[in-house]
């Protein structure tokens, strides 16, 4: 055995992954987390930082183009882990397994890097057909002309003056973000001016892994109150994980996704309501949280009301650190009753009433409650409302009508 | 032989000018940080990725350098007047003992003043932005 | 006051500095994902055999200055600063020279963020900046307290006058405004917004292979160096019974680093938006006032 592959095999052992998660594919995304816990993975949050790629579900065509762009952008050795959303933890296991082996397999690699060569670096024109505005553009810095992308041009700014203007495009590959969510910013410096909203659907439809419980009571199954209450708890704490680590709290928002998979698992264990109560007060607790989250993302009634806001967010007015809040508490009472054998009526869902798919008001109040934010306090709100793609699929609106 | 040669070049009794001891350290740095390239070289795969920016899988509309808004260039003002005191406080801290009371009373009335500037630039909302 | 250094701190410093950065950097595995002892290792040679990354139309040179620069002042930095009674370099103004290495990391992040052409890294950058004119006056007012009680700039002779009360007993404020801002100067932990992952990695995102490594590796020695710096201003530097000097520099050094360390997994990451008009209403008055309090005890 080489020297070159002793160091690829030493270097593989527990390789950074990037997760793309498509719209369906939530399930296998928390399989893929907490496999990846289970391994003492870390995640990486861009393409550079990750050695490999895993995509949950199915991802429709806008989805697949940008998990390729990532996959492009990955320097080798790398591996890519395909999951569609019925794989199982078996399967989620043999693939990481896989991939683990071909990030130490020199001659695949070898050849991925030559086939890379042959095929040149990235350029904006073989993109997306976006035309190369070579002629017009002002060369400020003495870069050469046929880098065949434009520079910023100019707007006024939201305080009168005129400055230059980056299209930001946030998801739909993006760590810590709503799968198939995709905002493109217009930013002045790190100012959001504007946002426009669009989806990047999955291929595969099939019903709302968060609000599943619910629907399928509605189809007339037999479902307890306790199984939909587990579902709620595990969708505000992903949901409050997610926020967690959007505001730089690492370790709280893994804690977040570990009580999630506990709340998720068959038997919810005996121990389980009180580690979420510690987890609570020390969340709550936070001063610097407190400081960080009050004050942006401010969502009043009036405002929600216009919107047609439900669920959670509108039950919790207020900005991003009332909404953490309402995750929180709402989590608290979900798991009083995860031994409910009551069968489950109703429609409240995790995110709303389930039929009503409230995640498309969200997507409507968006542009512009984010107007005028910071880039970091836009992420933390978009954190705070969490939307779910899953529920404006079309073949979730009609799995149930 | 070895170990007399390395106890004239490290042994207690060698010594060096701290200038020739500083170049030798960067020399040292130098040399690590090419080895962390060559070993790179020989060892990844070859080729460098020529990549476009991460936004999130889509394409740039343009390029990332640009005329940015310095939202917080008021506090850079404010800061650099602080800054040049610094470079007068500095000296400062090593007479204190020596000249006494007036020192003390003279250094802190400036800086009194500086943050009268800092109370009026905070109630002008120079430390707010966004 | 030597005129000359021993030759053997020129092996020492570096090898002592890679010590304690890469325990460091194990610490962190440790506590954030787990990974043992060898978890730095392994991502070091995962790096080393990793493919560099050229983004489209940057400026190589900038990024490259950026990322190389980090190490070198870390370990500029670093040879002011005594293992045990002996620096590298005893610079009668080794806290001022201090101070200007570890302000070279603001350009480092600037040029690395600012010279790839890409989105978020750029507001990383701009973030690093922002947090620097936050946390440096407060620094370096803790800095001059530390100098002031001492009378004197050179990190040896601030040592030496803590003989009995080290200045983190009798000047709390500013050694707690020092450990805030030792975390700044190494973008870590709750001060690590130029490098949140809310920008996917900020500053570094587009950085991949050996890159990757020098501008981690150098953030490392960054903390370690920030940490070590606290042992003769406020810790008192070398002193302690039976131990011999480098021990105890030694073991003060990995104690303030651990802490640093630690830190990072309790606290989410700070908004410069909210924090600058807390270190420029707070701390710095807070510090002045630790300053003068400071500097009537030396009139008296």
């Amino acid at each position: 055995m080489g020297v070159r592959t002793r160091l690829l095999r030493f270097a593989a052992g527990r390789p950074p992954v990037f997760v793309a998660a498509a719209p369906g594919g939530t399930r296998t995304r928390l399989l893929v987390e907490s496999e990846l816990r289970r391994r003492n993975g870390r995640t990486a949050a861009s393409p550079a930082a990750a050695s490999v790629l895993v995509v949950c579900g199915r991802p429709g065509a806008a989805l697949a183009e940008a998990v390729d762009a990532v996959w492009d952008a990955m320097p080798g050795p790398r591996a890519l882990v395909r999951l569609d959303e019925a794989a199982s933890r078996a399967e989620v296991d043999a693939g990481i397994d896989r991939a683990v082996r071909e990030l130490s397999d020199v001659a695949a690699q070898q050849a991925d890097a030559a086939e890379r060569r042959e095929r040149g670096p990235w350029s904006p024109s073989g993109m997306d057909g976006h035309t190369a505005q070579s002629g017009g553009h002002a060369d400020h810095s003495g870069h050469e002309h046929h880098t065949g992308l434009a520079m910023a041009g100019r707007a006024d700014d939201r305080d009168g003056l005129k400055l230059d203007v980056l299209h930001v495009p946030l998801g739909p590959v993006l760590k810590d973000w709503p799968a198939g969510l995709v905002l493109g910013l217009t930013l002045q410096g790190d100012v959001v001016q504007a946002v426009e909203v669009d989806v990047a659907e999955g291929a595969a439809g099939g019903v709302p892994y968060w609000d599943e419980p619910w629907l399928r009571a509605a189809a007339g199954e037999r479902v307890t109150v306790g199984e939909a209450e587990r579902r709620r708890a595990a969708g505000h704490l992903d949901s409050a994980g997610r926020l967690l680590a959007v505001a730089g709290w690492e370790g709280a928002a893994e804690e977040a996704r570990l009580l999630r998979d506990l709340a998720l698992a068959g038997e919810a264990p005996a121990e389980l309501p009180a580690r979420f109560a510690r987890f609570a007060r020390r969340v709550k607790g936070s001063r610097t949280l407190r400081w960080m989250l009050g004050g942006i993302g401010r969502i009043d009634q009036g405002f929600a009301g216009r919107h047609g806001l439900t669920g959670p967010p509108a039950r919790h007015p207020g900005d991003v650190l009332a909404r953490l809040h309402g995750w929180l508490d709402g989590t608290g009472e979900a798991l009083v009753r995860t031994g409910d054998p009551a069968p489950l009526r109703g429609t409240d869902g995790p995110r709303g009433p389930v039929g009503a798919m409230p995640s498309r008001a969200v997507l409507a109040l968006l542009p512009e409650l984010l107007g005028g934010a910071e880039l970091a306090a836009a992420r933390l709100t978009v954190a705070s409302l969490d939307p779910d793609v899953e529920q404006l699929t079309e073949t979730a609106w009609t799995a149930h009508e | 032989m070895i170990s007399q040669l390395t106890w004239e070049l490290f042994g207690q009794g060698a010594l060096m000018q701290p200038y020739v001891a500083v170049l030798a350290l960067l020399g040292l740095v130098t040399a690590v940080i090419a080895a962390v390239y060559a070993l790179s070289f020989a060892f990844a795969p070859p080729g460098t990725i020529g990549s476009g920016p991460f936004l999130s899988g889509r394409p740039p509309q343009e390029h990332a350098v640009s005329r940015y808004h310095v939202r917080w260039y008021v506090v850079t003002m404010v800061f650099l007047a602080f800054d040049m005191e610094m470079v007068f406080m500095y000296p400062w801290a090593l007479v204190v003992a020596s000249v006494g009371t007036k020192a003390v009373v003279e250094m802190f009335a400036f800086l009194g003043l500086l943050l009268a500037g800092v109370v009026y630039a905070w109630r002008e909302g120079a430390f707010r932005w966004a | 006051m030597s005129e000359t250094t021993p030759a053997w701190t020129v092996v020492a410093l570096p090898l002592v500095l890679a010590g304690l950065a890469y325990s460091a950097a194990a610490m962190d595995a440790g506590l954030r994902s787990g990974g043992g002892i060898a978890a730095p290792l392994r991502e070091g040679v995962r790096l080393i055999v990793q493919q560099r990354r050229r983004m489209h139309a940057a400026d190589m040179l900038l990024v490259r200055a950026g990322v190389l620069s980090l190490p070198v002042a870390a370990v500029l930095a670093a040879a002011v600063i005594p293992l045990g009674r002996t620096a590298v370099w005893d610079l009668r103004v080794g806290v001022v020279w201090f101070n200007a290495m570890e302000v070279v990391a603001w350009a480092s992040l600037w040029l690395a963020g600012w010279g790839v052409n890409s989105a978020f890294p750029l507001v990383g950058g701009y973030r690093l900046v922002a947090q620097g004119l936050a946390y440096e006056l407060p620094h370096m007012f803790a800095l001059i307290t530390a100098a002031l009680g001492a009378g004197s700039l050179d990190f040896g002779e601030v040592a030496a006058a803590q003989h009995g009360l080290w200045f983190a007993v009798w000047m709390p404020v500013a050694f707690a405004v020092y450990l805030l801002s030792a975390l700044a100067m190494a973008f870590w932990g709750p001060m690590g917004h130029p490098l949140a992952d809310d920008l996917a990695g900020g500053a570094a995102a587009e950085l991949s292979g050996p890159d990757r490594l020098v501008f981690f590796a150098g953030r490392s020695a960054l903390l370690t160096v920030a940490a070590a710096a606290a042992v003769p201003l406020f810790l008192g530097g070398a002193s302690g019974p039976w131990l011999p000097g480098w021990a105890w520099s030694l073991v003060k050094t990995y104690a303030v680093l651990a802490l640093l360390v630690w830190v990072r997994g309790r606290f989410p990451v700070l908004r410069m938006d909210r924090f600058m008009a807390a270190a420029w209403l707070v701390l710095i008055p807070a510090a002045l006032l630790q300053a003068l309090v400071v500097g009537i005890v030396v009139l008296t």
